[in-house]
């Protein structure tokens, strides 16, 4: 807590100074390269949460607690970025430092998000190898065809995420005529015990590429994995403006003989084999006014059904009852275990629709930023919806105030959500 | 007969060579702003109407009529950043964000009165057709119009300094001649290897009555790149051409 505060202090005293100085000179000392670069930013995000204790994950993740109505949570983040040049080598690193102080005590992560070095021989060619993330796809919230990438939240997309150890390389070549680029990506990802041990089964040296061409002025990618550590897929991607405020993307995904785990509502597990096809479409448009709107429809194969979901609430409720009545809880303790990386995955149902409409600085003030962004769930009817607002008027200094309400009927993924609303504000420093 | 003849053929070839051609000063006009191809950094400075600012450090790499790229030097809050012009598409690259996405050039990068056809600029000859020049005192006044309708400006009026053959103002307009932003051009500098133009570029518009936007130049230079650093494959790596 005390830390929390000197970091919120700290924030907001650094851009006093900043404000203070400046002018509109532009001395030679300010384009200067130097051969090593530091850099990054430091957050505070305090969080207030909402429950909704009729809610199946809050009877899942709190049967034992009381919390109220509300809890606190207190965030904050450093990230560190640097780099060290020289000749044709690079090495990069960007280490991430989260804390929180919540309703469910302290905790605290180190990652090492990225660490790797890259040789760059030519402007075509380049070579990389150490933790890297490759931030794979054209979707905005989702991006089916990323697969060695860790899944994005549609909630901040924007989050900077861990990258996987892997040995991948650059080919770039430049054409005149309806095909401009042509680049070829392949990545060896090695899975082995303390190696990339969450990518998938241990013990494989996995292949994943990536195709890249820019054809008749639309960004199209083919890509695939292999290798054993998950099953094969193959993915497809394509971005493209139709006009100077209208741009158009999707990405199809197909994974072979996809293992689906569910549970019925008596708590008997079950598994499903089958080839998951999932796509994304979507368009970003600009209005005259300065409005954007980002849509997008995903349709997530490997997700569950109406059904599944439901019977997985069930249970839940069962479990709790039992515990309740009788103060077992080994099936509310088999439950979390299927919540782990299966229901709980973000958005783990089957179809989605994102829209996010964003106002460039309204009523001319400068460097503010209102948006609402929806997230609905098209099978259940279930939403979540979050306004915000974003300042960035100060040197260096992001402020974003940020609620999500959370709306649906009992056994929908929203409405069996932990909390009904939160609010956070987030106070970020870069330097 | 046949003299009459002769004479009014002459005459009508004649007239051809004594009219201005437009699309020839808006190319020297272009060659006189830069180089073809060329590095350069400059300064954006974002200016509210209480006085605060906020600047922008740019380097800014450009070849033949259709490439262009830039990338964010200062501030912290965008180091790294880069945005890519291909002709009329345009990428952004957010280090966090990891891929390219593209963008429009109506949006604006770094808010305020500069959009992102402003920064990425190319050529005005590749974007735009003179359709009429007119001459008052010791300067031309041009009237451009945009190629296709992808252009971010539909209408451009461009005032010119007959002597250096140098932009003064520039007007960007509706095809409804609606005026979007004008452009003054200031403080011509000798940036070496005969590149004299303008170092300061001011914008205002009424759009956002009372704020102003600066572009100040620090370094132009003539240079070759491969084409393959105008790719979206190259954009994280744009540090490297320093």
């Amino acid at each position: 807590m005390k830390l929390f505060i000197l970091l919120i202090f700290m924030i907001v005293l650094f851009p006093q100074l900043i404000l203070a100085e400046s002018d509109y000179s532009f001395d030679l000392d300010e384009i200067e390269k130097k051969p090593y670069s530091f850099g990054g930013y430091i957050e505070a995000r305090p969080v207030l949460l909402g429950f909704d204790k009729d809610a199946s994950l809050y009877k899942l993740k709190l049967y034992n607690k009381d919390e109220g109505e509300t809890a606190e949570e207190y965030n904050a983040t450093i990230q560190l970025d640097g780099s060290y040049e020289k000749g044709i080598a690079r090495i990069n690193t960007k280490i991430n430092f989260d804390m929180q102080e919540s309703y469910l005590g302290w905790s605290d992560t180190l990652s090492v998000f990225e660490g790797y070095l890259s040789l760059k021989p030519s402007s075509s060619f380049s070579i990389n190898g150490g933790k890297k993330t490759l931030k794979w796809g054209k979707g905005y919230a989702w991006t089916p065809s990323a697969f060695v990438d860790r899944t994005k939240n549609p909630d901040d997309p924007e989050l900077a995420l861990e990258g996987f150890i892997s040995l991948s390389a650059d080919y770039i070549k430049s054409y005149s005529g309806a095909l401009k680029t042509i680049s070829f990506t392949p990545v060896l990802i090695p899975v082995y015990d303390d190696v990339n041990d969450d990518f998938g089964e241990t013990g494989h040296v996995n292949f994943a590429g990536k195709l890249y061409l820019l054809l008749y002025d639309t960004d199209i990618d083919f890509m695939v994995l292999a290798g054993g550590s998950k099953t094969t897929r193959f993915g497809f991607d394509f971005s493209r403006n139709i006009t100077s405020n209208f741009e158009i993307h999707g990405e199809f995904a197909f994974v072979n003989n996809f293992e689906k785990k569910f549970v019925n509502n008596a708590g008997d597990t079950f598994i499903k084999e089958y080839n998951a096809k999932s796509y994304l479409f979507g368009i970003r448009y600009l209005t005259e006014l300065d409005t954007t709107f980002i849509i997008e429809y995903y349709h997530n194969g490997t997700g569950f059904t109406e059904g599944e979901m439901e019977d997985y609430f069930s249970f839940i409720n069962t479990a709790y009852d039992t515990y309740a009545v009788s103060g077992n809880y080994s099936d509310l303790q088999k439950a979390l275990n299927l919540t782990e990386g299966n229901y709980g995955r973000i958005n783990p149902m089957k179809d989605y629709l994102y829209a996010r409409v964003s106002q460039k600085e309204p009523f001319g003030i400068l460097y503010f930023t209102p948006s609402v962004t929806g997230i609905y769930n098209i099978n259940d009817q279930s939403l979540s919806l979050s306004p915000e607002i974003l300042y960035t008027g100060i040197t260096n200094l992001e402020l974003r105030l940020k609620t999500s309400f959370l709306v649906g009927g009992r056994r929908s993924e929203y409405g069996e959500k932990l909390n009904d609303y939160r609010a956070e504000f987030r106070v970020r420093y870069y330097f | 007969m046949i003299k009459i003849l002769f004479v009014f053929m002459s005459l009508m070839l004649a007239v051809p060579a004594y009219a201005l051609d437009g699309n020839e000063l808006l190319e020297q006009v272009d060659r006189n702003l830069n180089p073809e191809s060329y590095e350069s950094y400059k300064k954006l400075i974002n200016i509210e109407p209480d006085g605060s600012k906020k600047e922008f450090v740019l380097f800014t790499v450009k070849k033949g009529k259709d490439k262009v790229a830039a990338m964010f030097i200062s501030p912290a809050s965008e180091k790294g950043r880069s945005t890519l012009r291909l002709d009329e598409n345009m990428w952004l690259y957010i280090p966090n964000v990891g891929k390219p996405i593209r963008i429009t050039s109506l949006q604006s990068v770094v808010g305020g009165v500069f959009n992102n056809a402003d920064i990425l600029r190319l050529d005005y000859i590749s974007e735009y057709d003179v359709e009429q020049v007119e001459e008052n005192g010791s300067e031309y006044l041009l009237y451009l119009k945009a190629k296709t309708n992808t252009v971010a400006y539909d209408k451009l009026k461009m005032w010119v300094n007959k002597n250096n053959m140098l932009p003064s103002k520039i007007e960007s307009l509706t095809e409804d001649s609606m005026l979007i932003k004008t452009l003054y051009f200031k403080e011509i500098k000798d940036f070496g290897d005969g590149i004299v133009r303008p170092s300061v570029v001011e914008t205002d518009s009424p759009l956002y009555k009372n704020y102003k936007s600066i572009m100040i130049f620090a370094k132009i230079k003539e240079k070759e790149f491969d084409d393959e650093v105008f790719t979206l494959t190259f954009m994280p790596n744009m540090d490297s051409l320093r």
